[in-house]
Parts: C-alpha cells; sequence; structure tokens
C-alpha cells in the first residue's frame, strides 16, 4: 500500500494546537458564545427531557448512552487518527457480561459492569497489540472482523446468552441500596456519566497523554521521531475508548433491561459514525451533540421508520463528502478557532 | 458414509464456494489496484445479482440467460454510478483511507436498504442451470451447480488474464496499478480507468452472486458477510494480487467447510474471521505478499 504516514486528513485531525484564544477581545467573546452554545444545546435538551418526562426522556436517555460509546470513539479516531470499526464487540461484551451476571448470577450492577470491563479490556488488548502495527484497511478490517465475530458468538452462544431470543429481567442501575428507576434518576445518572467523561477527555487532551496521541495523530513518523512510543500510545487509546464502549453497553442493559444481540450489530457502528461526523471529530461536545440530534431527528420523523437505515447511511455519505468536521467544526468556522 | 466421505463431499462443496470468494476477491484488488480504495461496497453487488435476476425471472418472466445478462449490466452501471456519486468526490478531496471504507460501507447500507425497500425482505432462491441428477465419485456426490460455478470462475479469471495481458485498456489499468502518476503522463485517462474498473469489479460481484444463488439464497442483507469473505480471500492472497486473491478464496472455501463439518454451520464466519485474524497476526502480506 502507499505509504500514508496517518490514516485522517489534516483538517479531520485533533485541534486545539497552537492557534487558540487569538484575535480580537470582541472576537474572542464570540467564540466562547459560539463555544458554549452546543453545550447549551445539549443542557436544554436534557432538562426538557428529564422535565416532559416520558417518550422523550426514553429516547435522550437511548442519546446519552450513545454519548458516551461515541465519546469513546472519538478518543480513538478524533484524537489518535486511528479507526475501528468494530467498537461494538466491546460494547457487547460490556453489555453481556452485565446482563448474565446480574441475572443468572445475581451480581450487583458495579461489580458485573467491573467484569465486562476487565473483559472488554482483555480483548482489547489482545486485539490491538498485533492489529495496532499495521495501517489503513487491515486495522479497519481487523477490527470489523471482530465487532461480526463476537456478534455471531452473541447469536450462537444460546447456553449463555439466549441468542436471538436476549436476556430480559435485568435490573436498573444502582450502586449499593440506591437504585435508578424512573425517567428522572436515570437521565440524572446517565447525565453525569456522560458529564463525567466529557471532562475526562478534555482534561486528557491537554496532558501529557494527549499531547501525544496528537502528535501520533499528526505524524507516526514525526512522533516516533520525537521519542514517542507509537504502538504503545495507540494501545493505550484504543484501551481508553474500549473501556468507554464497554461501559455504554452495560448502561444499555441496565436502563433498557433487556439485551439481544442485534443491539450490538454492525447498525450501531454505522450509527456511533453518523453522530461523531455530525458532532465533530476530534471535540468534547461533538460526541454529545450528534448523539443527541442523531437520536432526536428519526423521532420527528416518525412513520418513516423503514427509511431510517438509509437515511443514515445517505447522510453519513453526504457528510464524509461535504462536511467531514461536522456540526462542531461548522461552529469552530464561524468563531474563527481551531477547538470549541 | 464414512467420515472420509463425509470430508470429501465438504471440500466439494468448500470449492464451490471458494470460487465465488476468490470472484469477490478479485474484485476488491481490481478496484484497490486501480485506485488504492478499499471497496467495502462489494457484498452489495453480490446480492444484487441474484436479487436483480431473481426478480426479472420470477416477475418479470425474462429467460433466465437474459435475465442474468441484464443483471450482470445493471450492476456494472451500479457500480459505475457508485464510483461517480460516492468515490471520486472523496477521491479528488484526497479523503483517508477509512473514511473510503465507511462512505463505502455507508454505500452498502443504502443499497441494502434500497433493495429491501423495492423488493422485500424474504430469502430469494434462483433454480439451478441444468436440473440433472449429481454425478457420484463413489459415495461423493457433485452437483451440476458446483461444477457450473468452478467452471465459470476459471473461465472468468482466464478472461481477466486475457483482458489484463493482451488489451489494450487492460494494460493501461495494470499500468494504473502500478503507478497512477506515470500511467497519467503515458496519457492513460486514469479517472476513466477507475470507473471501468468499479464496472467490471461490480460486475464480477453480480456474476458471483448469479452463480451462487441457486445453491444458497440471497437476501437484501446477505452483502455483507459475502464481502468479508471475499476481503479474506483478498488478505489471504496478498491484497491486489486478483489471482492470490483467487487462490485465498479457494483456500477459504474449503477452511470454512472443514470448519461446518466440525463445529456445526453456526460458526462457519467465526471460523472464516478467525482465518483472517491470524493472517493479520503472522502474515498481513498475504501468502504471496502485498502487491506494493
Amino acid at each position: 500500500m502507499t505509504n500514508s504516514p496517518a490514516t485522517t486528513s489534516p483538517d479531520a485531525g485533533p485541534p486545539g494546537l497552537g492557534s487558540e484564544a487569538e484575535g480580537t477581545p470582541a472576537r474572542s467573546g464570540l467564540a466562547l458564545v459560539l463555544g458554549a452554545l452546543p453545550w447549551l444545546v445539549a443542557a436544554g435538551l436534557v432538562g426538557a427531557a428529564g422535565y416532559l418526562g416520558g417518550y422523550l426522556a426514553t429516547i435522550v436517555a437511548f442519546a446519552l448512552i450513545y454519548a458516551v460509546f461515541v465519546t469513546g470513539l472519538n478518543i480513538f479516531m478524533g484524537f489518535t487518527a486511528q479507526v475501528s470499526f468494530g467498537h461494538n464487540a466491546f460494547a457487547a461484551i460490556g453489555g453481556y457480561t452485565s446482563a448474565v451476571l446480574t441475572t443468572t448470577y445475581e451480581w450487583p450492577p458495579l461489580a458485573a459492569f467491573a467484569a465486562g470491563l476487565a473483559g472488554s479490556l482483555a480483548l482489547a488488548g489482545l486485539i490491538g497489540w498485533p492489529t495496532l502495527r499495521l495501517k489503513g484497511h487491515y486495522l479497519s478490517m481487523g477490527t470489523l472482523a471482530i465487532g461480526l465475530i463476537v456478534y455471531e458468538i452473541a447469536v450462537q452462544w444460546e447456553s449463555v446468552t439466549q441468542g436471538y431470543l436476549g436476556i430480559s429481567g435485568i435490573p436498573s442501575l444502582g450502586i449499593g441500596r440506591f437504585e435508578a428507576t424512573g425517567d428522572r434518576q436515570i437521565l440524572a445518572v446517565l447525565t453525569a456519566i456522560v458529564l463525567l467523561g466529557a471532562f475526562v477527555v478534555a482534561r486528557m487532551r491537554r496532558s501529557r497523554f494527549g499531547r501525544a496521541l496528537s502528535a501520533v495523530a499528526g505524524s507516526e513518523e514525526a512522533a516516533r521521531a520525537l521519542g514517542i512510543d507509537v504502538a504503545r500510545y495507540k494501545l493505550a487509546s484504543f484501551l481508553l475508548s474500549a473501556g468507554f464502549a464497554s461501559l455504554a453497553g452495560t448502561l444499555f442493559v441496565h436502563v433498557v433491561g433487556y439485551v439481544s444481540p442485534e443491539v450490538f450489530g454492525l447498525h450501531m457502528v454505522i450509527l456511533a459514525f453518523t453522530m461523531l461526523y455530525v458532532g465533530g471529530l476530534g471535540t468534547v461536545v461533538g460526541p454529545i451533540i450528534g448523539a443527541l440530534v442523531i437520536s432526536l431527528l428519526p423521532e420527528t420523523f416518525r412513520g418513516f421508520r423503514d427509511y431510517q437505515d438509509l437515511g443514515y447511511g445517505a447522510a453519513l455519505i453526504l457528510l464524509l463528502i461535504y462536511a467531514p468536521r461536522g456540526m462542531a467544526g461548522l461552529i469552530d468556522l464561524a468563531a474563527g478557532r481551531k477547538a470549541s | 458414509m464414512t467420515q472420509a466421505d463425509l470430508v470429501l463431499q465438504s471440500l466439494v462443496s468448500g470449492l464451490g464456494i471458494g470460487c465465488v470468494y476468490g470472484l469477490i476477491g478479485i474484485g476488491f484488488c481490481v478496484i484497490y489496484n486501480a485506485s488504492g480504495i478499499v471497496n467495502f461496497a462489494q457484498g452489495a453487488f453480490v446480492m444484487l445479482g441474484g436479487m436483480i435476476t431473481h426478480v426479472l425471472l420470477v416477475r418479470y418472466h425474462v429467460p433466465y440467460a437474459l435475465a442474468a445478462f441484464v443483471a450482470v449490466v445493471a450492476v456494472a452501471a451500479v457500480g459505475v454510478v457508485l464510483e461517480r456519486l460516492v468515490v471520486r468526490p472523496l477521491w479528488m478531496r484526497k479523503a483517508p483511507v477509512f473514511v473510503m471504507i465507511l462512505a463505502t460501507l455507508a454505500a452498502q447500507i443504502v443499497i441494502e436498504r434500497v433493495t429491501f425497500l423495492l423488493v422485500d425482505d424474504q430469502p430469494k432462491t434462483l433454480p439451478v442451470f441444468l436440473d440433472w441428477p449429481p454425478i457420484m465419485l463413489g459415495r461423493v456426490a457433485i452437483n451440476y451447480q458446483s461444477l457450473f460455478i468452478i467452471a465459470g470462475s476459471l473461465a472468468i479469471v482466464g478472461a481477466l488474464a486475457l483482458f489484463f495481458k493482451v488489451t489494450l485498456t487492460g494494460k493501461a489499468m495494470r499500468a494504473c496499478a502500478i503507478d497512477r502518476e506515470a500511467a497519467l503522463l503515458q496519457a492513460i485517462p486514469v479517472s476513466t480507468m477507475l470507473a471501468l474498473a468499479f464496472a467490471l469489479s461490480a460486475g464480477l460481484g453480480a456474476v458471483a452472486g448469479i452463480l451462487l444463488t441457486p445453491t444458497q439464497y440471497t437476501a437484501f442483507n446477505v452483502g455483507v458477510p459475502f464481502a468479508i469473505s471475499g476481503f479474506i480471500a483478498a488478505i489471504i492472497g496478498g491484497f491486489g494480487r486478483p489471482f492470490g486473491a483467487f487462490v485465498g478464496g479457494l483456500a477459504l472455501g474449503l477452511v470454512q467447510s472443514i470448519a461446518i463439518l466440525w463445529l456445526g454451520a453456526g460458526l462457519k464466519s467465526a471460523a472464516a474471521l478467525s482465518v483472517l485474524l491470524l493472517f493479520l497476526f503472522v502474515r498481513p502480506a498475504g501468502i504471496f505478499g502485498a502487491a506494493k
């Protein structure tokens, strides 16, 4: 294959290097407003869902779970400029471990989550160590294969997963005596988790670790020349994002109370990529906005259910061609700076 | 039937399906060589080949051979449309490899859903080409459809070899594979070659689908597994080597048929994917080494 230094184009690479907070005071004021805008929109949507409850609350809860998943994907794709089509595998492992351990073995949710996380990280390490040495389509296909293998195992291993039938009766989220029941409590817990995730990512990006990832994203050769252990940082980024995916899987099964293989199919990957591209690759708020917008949009076109996947696919193609940096990118462009 | 007969019988069917994987794998290589793009909508072509033939044959009572021919031409046209609408704009923008893969995967989903909306979600099959009793070699039965698949695939591989070796267009496509800029300097219309590669590869996929559908079935969502198998075939053979991909397809078909025999049909894709992972870990360049 051709010797391309990175798998993303420069304009999709990690922002936030250098050109920060420059320009006139008026301009930086505008930037501040526009930078806060996505957060305000997100807060408004979640607030409205909490206030109105019912169906809207369910949709927003899904969106927040996806926000966790996409935030993880963004660490690997947005900040490290690598690609994985198999993150649904880690969500599936987290989700199924939680489902099986809390129902059949009656573990508390937190312990089951830890077990699922350990399983996901073990698989991510096992897969990541050899494949992350490879570039471009090998890595893509290797990860895609993992996603499909895990899906197939979920279907076939009926004694544990109950195949297509799925597992139902999964208890709701809880720690010790506290148990999140009702729309508002679930929304509150999910919002806290999403914010925590965003906080971790925001801190990470400015840290030594985050800067090393940006260097890897910019050019692996240059990063290596600077003394960065490229393979190790890529693996760390992969593990971190797999951890987010596993968490999302666990949250999903507890909130819905039911899991089947379809939940974590290829559909999940396409949906997550659409969210990531709508929200904006390599930004902190992008995954959250993307997840909310993409989850709410189809609800306004109910009755077009058959056309949903068609719509996602077509939208993704258009985004990739015409707006590779997504909505967050448009806001940044308007604000005349590079990072949100 | 003894164990040995069972194994032989499995290998015969594995050889048939392996030829189909090989054809799909060649489709991957033809596009990859012309453009450096891994086209993940390859599986959609296979599905469309069987599906369009079925619709023409069953709904409109078109003669079988004509229906198959129209299907191949139509799918080749779909390939060109895909290239014009999705791939070319990204290619012009010098989009990175994974954006291309993602876009073609999205295109795969779009084609799937459109097929679902236009036809339906029921599995469809085609009649076998010749309804004769299978040939018996000892206690191993070989049906005529398998022979058609094997003979058809070999004929196509032969024709492709000639096309790339003898014709001017074939030589031009090979030149693009070696060095696109140099080819451009030789006044080879590189962008036309890209469209042509998509047409050729889509047509190959359609043929694979038509050959295979009588022995299995087709439905709107069978594309992705075929694309994965074809991709694995291409990896085994060393990506970008069409004839390596064909050999890779045969190897994969044989491994898979043995896996079905010993592990059960449910795990056949898991077996195939494990072969892929094994190659990625141990020898990503494939048996014959990567083309570039």
